[in-house]
């Protein structure tokens, strides 16, 4: 015992250089980051090559790189706070410079179109993150709490019952979310809540809300109405642009910077509830503080592009396996894997189709994070011995 | 035995080894905490009868208080209470005068420390960052860790012994290096008041004597309260100052283990025939046969 207790002494504060930062320079972390952005780049570069109006890949970094717009802040805040915001901001009345063919594809359809899957991206990665930590379930996902069903069900009430609203569409789906989890936190509730029973809840609240969902579909009587509603459902990026990528930033922002600031906590709840509370963690608010910030990500990604499901709950799983359990770097790697599935997810959805029968169109991006990411999950889940153990 | 017996403290009664109760009786009057349980009524919330029906219980300060008892005897469920991991149905817990019902709860997380008979950690978790955990009540929301925090995460695992350990997985340890090294994580937590669920079950030998050597510690070097619960009244004997013996939710005796191991209290608590026998570690208790109800 002497001899053990010496040694003790030779780690000492080895942890204070490391600093408030000094975690985000972990090897495998920097790789993972570096690594998920080239695929996200490529995948960019391919969507923005190629389409109904196609260029080559060096006409299309030419776009992309194009310095009328990047070198012209009235168009790059034309693009991300919009032309009203951006001509009080700047005081420019007059009309903006003519682009280019080429640029003006790029920038104003296909690009926008790329971020707004990656914001996508991110918000499923750090919902499902989040949500996992706090039912310490590894199966969770963004939409365990019953947050799908519910913006599903408001999905299909608004698109078959009241289409009048339909103009508000994402912000009823997000919306049904949030309220949907909100029921099921109270259904769980007696005296507190368990992990276990949000799940239960979770669950009864989902098969409800997907039961009347499904019911809906018979009332619609226009064959677009039920396109419509599955593209909402099953989540698709279709026609998305600029105005998406400004209805979802300032949430992701606010989400993100939440969940970094919350990791701390998250790792706390890894330790279980008992250990949680001896070391003076008010348990009930955090969780559903915790809760509160994974549904905001899961609603600000309902919102621009429906109900994706898979890759909230895979990316966090590729994230732990690849930097482990600390949730400081898991919601770190996810901030990056989240949006490189989805850019490359996308690139099959947007293309996928003509390139294996030749038709121009488009399948929900929702079908291809499905066809991958089923797949990647039995793979690791016949490699790995604990299956992303938390 | 009555509960006015166990609050009337007396310090000058010769108890455990001589330095220690010296140590212990400095404690008692100088910082160590008092911690007391006033007719506590503690059960759960599915169960309609309350295991722990109206107890009294004080912790002497700066001293070790082991409760034992056989299994169903409410012993872990009175740690519980007494760690505010059950909220009591009725009746308070003091820590130093003050109901920890009423504090925060990071203040009473830097007062009162609780080591569960089960925890769970992530696999991939080090040792040194587990035992980092244990400064969460010392830290604000948005506080990095301090040279404080590392100090006291570096006393802590050299206190517990496992130094070698620091940069190791906690899934890649052994049942017994885990509970040293949750030991540490409750010890970097720097409380005044100790409470431990069973450290020493299902450990070999070798661990339950490490866990044993830390608590003795610090009853010596350091002015902490521990109340113990332990499963072994010969390894309680040796180590307590002072022993609450529980059965069926009702404190029987408490008191200097001499007064509580005996071959009488056996009968009655533990429900065996024993021989017991004072040598220089405390006694010793050969159990010889379970009484059962016809031989009563």
């Amino acid at each position: 015992m002497s001899n053990e207790r010496s040694a003790a002494g030779e780690g000492a504060a080895r942890r204070a250089p490391e600093g408030r930062i000094g975690w985000l320079f972990d090897p495998t972390l920097v790789s993972v980051a570096l690594a998920s952005v080239a695929v996200v780049v490529a995948g960019g570069l391919v969507q923005v090559s190629f389409g109904a109006y196609s260029m080559t890949v060096g006409e299309a970094w030419r776009a992309v790189l194009d310095p009328a717009v990047l070198l012209d802040p009235r168009w790059l805040l034309n693009f991300l706070v919009g032309e009203g915001l951006m001509r009080s901001l700047t005081g420019f009345q007059g009309e903006l410079p003519e682009l280019a063919h080429g640029t003006l594809i790029v920038w104003n359809i296909r690009l926008p179109r790329v971020f707004v899957a990656a914001i996508v991206g991110m918000n499923l990665g750090i919902s499902g993150a989040i949500f996992q930590a706090v039912t310490r379930n590894e199966l969770a996902s963004p939409f365990i709490l019953g947050v799908s069903s519910g913006a599903g069900l408001m999905i299909l009430l608004t698109l078959v019952v009241f289409g009048s609203l339909s103009a508000f569409l994402p912000l009823i789906a997000a919306l049904g979310g949030a309220v949907a989890f909100l029921i099921v936190y109270a259904i769980a509730w007696k005296n507190g809540t368990s992990p276990v029973r949000l799940v239960l809840a979770g669950v009864i609240v989902g098969t409800v809300f997907g039961s009347l969902q499904t019911g809906l579909f018979f009332f619609a009587d226009d064959i677009g109405v039920v396109q419509s509603a599955i593209q909402w459902t099953t989540g698709s990026l279709t026609g998305t642009d600029w105005a998406q990528v400004r209805m979802a930033l300032p949430w992701t922002i606010v989400a993100v910077v939440l969940s970094l600031v919350g990791s701390r906590q998250l790792n706390l709840l890894l330790l279980g509830e008992q250990t949680a509370k001896s070391l003076g963690m008010s348990i009930e608010t955090v969780r559903f503080a915790l809760s509160g910030v994974a549904v905001l990500a899961a609603a600000a990604s309902i919102a621009v592009a429906g109900i994706v499901s898979f890759v909230g709950l895979i990316v966090p799983h590729m994230v732990r396996n690849l930097v482990g359990s600390d949730y400081k770097r898991v919601i770190v790697g996810c901030l990056f894997v989240g949006p490189a599935l989805m850019v490359a997810a996308d690139v099959g959805a947007r293309l996928g189709m003509s390139v294996i029968t030749g038709a121009d169109s488009q399948i929900p991006v929702g079908i291809v994070t499905g066809l991958v990411g089923g797949p990647y999950f039995l793979y690791l889940m016949r490699k790995q011995q604990n299956m992303g153990e938390l | 035995m009555s509960i006015e017996h166990a609050n009337a403290t007396d310090p000058d009664e010769p108890n455990g080894p001589t330095d220690a109760s010296e140590t212990a009786d400095a404690g008692g009057e100088g910082d160590a905490s008092d911690l007391d349980g006033e007719d506590l009524v503690l059960g759960y919330p599915n169960a309609s009868e309350p295991v722990i029906d109206g107890e009294s219980i004080a912790a002497e300060p700066g001293a070790v208080t082991a409760l034992v008892g056989p299994n169903g005897s409410g012993k872990s469920t009175l740690l519980k209470g007494l760690a505010t991991q059950l909220e009591p149905a009725d009746g308070s817990v003091l820590v130093d005068g003050r109901d920890v019902h009423a504090m925060d709860t990071k203040a009473l997380a830097r007062k009162l420390g609780l080591l569960s008979q089960e925890s769970t950690s992530p696999n991939s978790i080090t040792v040194e960052d587990l035992v980092y955990h244990g400064r969460y009540p010392h830290r604000g929301f948005f506080e990095r860790t301090t040279d404080d925090d590392a100090r006291a995460v570096d006393r802590a695992i050299d206190l517990s012994g496992c130094g070698h350990l620091r940069d190791r997985e906690v899934g890649s340890l052994s049942g017994g290096q885990k509970q040293l090294a949750w030991i540490a994580m409750v010890l970097a937590q720097d409380t005044d008041v100790l409470l431990l669920d069973e450290p020493t079950t299902f450990l070999d030998m070798h661990h339950q004597m490490e866990v044993m050597e830390i608590i003795e510690t610090l009853r010596d070097e350091s002015d902490v309260t521990v109340v113990v619960v332990l499963h072994d009244i010969e390894q309680a004997a040796r180590l307590a100052d002072r022993m609450v013996a529980l059965t069926d939710g009702e404190i029987r005796a408490r008191g200097a283990p001499e007064e509580i191991v005996t071959e009488e209290l056996l009968a009655e608590v533990f429900r065996v025939d024993a021989e017991v026998v004072a040598t220089e570690r405390g006694p010793r208790v050969t159990p010889i046969r379970a009484r059962h109800e016809e031989s009563e």
